[in-house]
């Protein structure tokens, strides 16, 4: 099984930030884009996550698979929930308001009375431009960040060094940890080992893993007492750790920075000092269906 | 002689526990998602969730969290489906919650064990899919049913299956491993 990291340099101007400067941008995006649900605002928030992802200089071809996933998730939270069943538009969307066949729908000769509003079709919109913004800004990473850059950029980021080696060490685990894993379904193939085609219930499916499972979770356990025996040799813990991986800030990242906290306060300020992050729907959007 | 079992101890074994636990919960999820449950239809198990419980309980809450968050950040990054940052603490809260009764297993193979361990793995799931799916308000603006249905259900369901059957059998086998190898 071949496990491989989706990050390559493209010499992008995304490869060129700090990757701390870009996880702070990214989580103050985060915190702009959940504290609103106005549309002009989140356009704007929309807006600058497409800059961003344009930033990364990647493929459709590459981020399929992420952006699959998102779509199903987008399908369902807005056509199914909030269109079709109104469920996601509880609690922001107020109750009532201006239908879209207020004479019903004739749909293969049965008159059909679909209880979908103005304000809901309002709403998806802004749900697609939140969450299409929040997942342009966190699909991008695996594709564009270093995967060497994590344990550094943590640890300067302020999380303590053994939490930040540990992200560090398990990214070191995995190649190792994928051959054990082959190895081992290889292994128990050549046993007869059946995972394709097997009859009975989930559980019994389920349990067919375990062959699996647990030679490479007790190997791995086995292994990691010379592991950490031999970081207490080498002191590990006793000293500020230093990293490999050097990370250096340029007038650009402090400009992201700054960047990010601006969005961060404006929202807020906006939000919670001018009263301005309630939905509304704008009249033009009414008169679009009357 | 045993060595005490400390609850929120986190020292260099703790943490090639917590990156073996978080690489282990990283390449099954994403060996599993490869290969295929046959006969589940559509629906998505992730076996590879027993991990970051079984980790939990082995070693305590700590280890069991990072496995699941870290584990559930890597096997995203390996997927190609991005970070979202609200699934991974759901993940770590996975394998903290059974994590919590580290300190009161001394034989990985009695039954009262087992049966508290299961009892936490279903708490667990509870927790962690429950604060994942409950984030999903805040972020999408999914109501209480949205939540419940499309985003929690999905989730608990299959992780508490995984878990009740998969956890009895990686504690049977590690109390078969630490008797063997003389560790406690």
């Amino acid at each position: 099984m071949l496990v491989s990291w989706h990050y390559k340099y493209r010499g992008s101007p995304m490869d060129q930030i700090d990757p701390r400067a870009r996880w702070i941008f990214s989580f103050a995006f985060l915190v702009a884009a959940t504290s609103t649900w106005n549309s002009s605002m989140l356009a704007v928030l929309f807006l600058i996550a497409v800059i961003w992802y344009s930033l990364g200089r990647t493929s459709w071809k590459e981020t399929r698979r992420g952006w699959t996933l998102v779509l199903i998730m987008l399908f369902t939270m807005i056509v199914v929930n909030t269109i079709i069943t109104g469920g996601g538009a509880g609690g922001v969307v107020p109750e009532g308001g201006q239908l879209v066949w207020p004479e019903g729908l004739r749909l293969f000769g049965k008159l059909l009375k679909p209880g979908l509003t103005v304000d809901r079709i309002w709403f998806a919109l802004c749900q697609l431009m939140r969450i299409g913004g929040i997942s342009m800004f966190f699909i991008l990473i695996p594709y564009t960040m270093d995967s060497r850059s994590y344990g550094a950029t943590f640890s300067k980021l302020g999380l303590p060094d053994k939490l930040a080696y540990t992200i560090e060490l398990a990214i070191r685990f995995i190649p190792s940890l994928a051959r054990s894993f082959s190895i081992t379904l290889d292994a128990q193939r050549a046993r007869a080992f059946e995972l394709d085609d097997v009859k009975g219930g989930i559980v019994r499916k389920i349990g067919r893993i375990a062959p699996l499972i647990i030679p490479v979770t007790m190997n791995a356990i086995l292994s990691s007492e010379d592991i950490a025996n031999a970081m207490d040799l080498r002191g590990f813990g006793q000293r500020k750790r230093t990293w490999l991986f050097e990370l250096k800030y340029h007038w650009w990242d402090y400009a992201v920075i700054a960047f990010g906290l601006l969005i961060v306060a404006v929202s807020l300020i906006l939000v919670y000092g001018y009263k301005l992050g309630a939905f509304t729907v704008p009249p033009f959007f009414y008169q679009l269906f009357q | 002689m045993q060595e005490k079992k400390s609850l929120w101890k986190f020292g260099t074994k703790q943490v090639v526990y917590a990156a073996i636990g978080a690489a282990l919960y990283a390449v099954l999820a994403y060996a599993t998602n490869m290969i295929q449950l046959p006969g589940a239809g559509n629906v998505s198990f992730r076996p590879a969730v027993v991990i970051p419980m079984f980790f939990g309980i082995a070693f305590g809450p700590i280890v069991g969290f990072i496995a699941g968050f870290v584990g559930n950040i890597l096997a995203d990054l390996l997927s190609g489906y991005g970070f979202w940052f609200w699934w991974d603490l759901g993940n770590g809260l996975l394998g903290l919650v059974p994590g919590l009764i580290y300190p009161l297993i001394q034989d990985y193979k009695a039954g009262k064990s087992i049966l508290l361990a299961e009892l936490f793995v279903v708490l667990g799931s509870a927790v962690g899919m429950g604060v994942a799916a409950l984030s999903e308000m805040w972020v999408s603006g999914a109501d209480m049913n949205t939540v419940i249905f499309a985003n929690f259900l999905p989730a608990f369901i299959p992780d508490v299956v995984n878990g009740l059957v998969l956890v009895p059998l990686l504690m049977i086998a590690y109390a078969a491993v630490t008797q063997r190898s003389g560790r406690s």
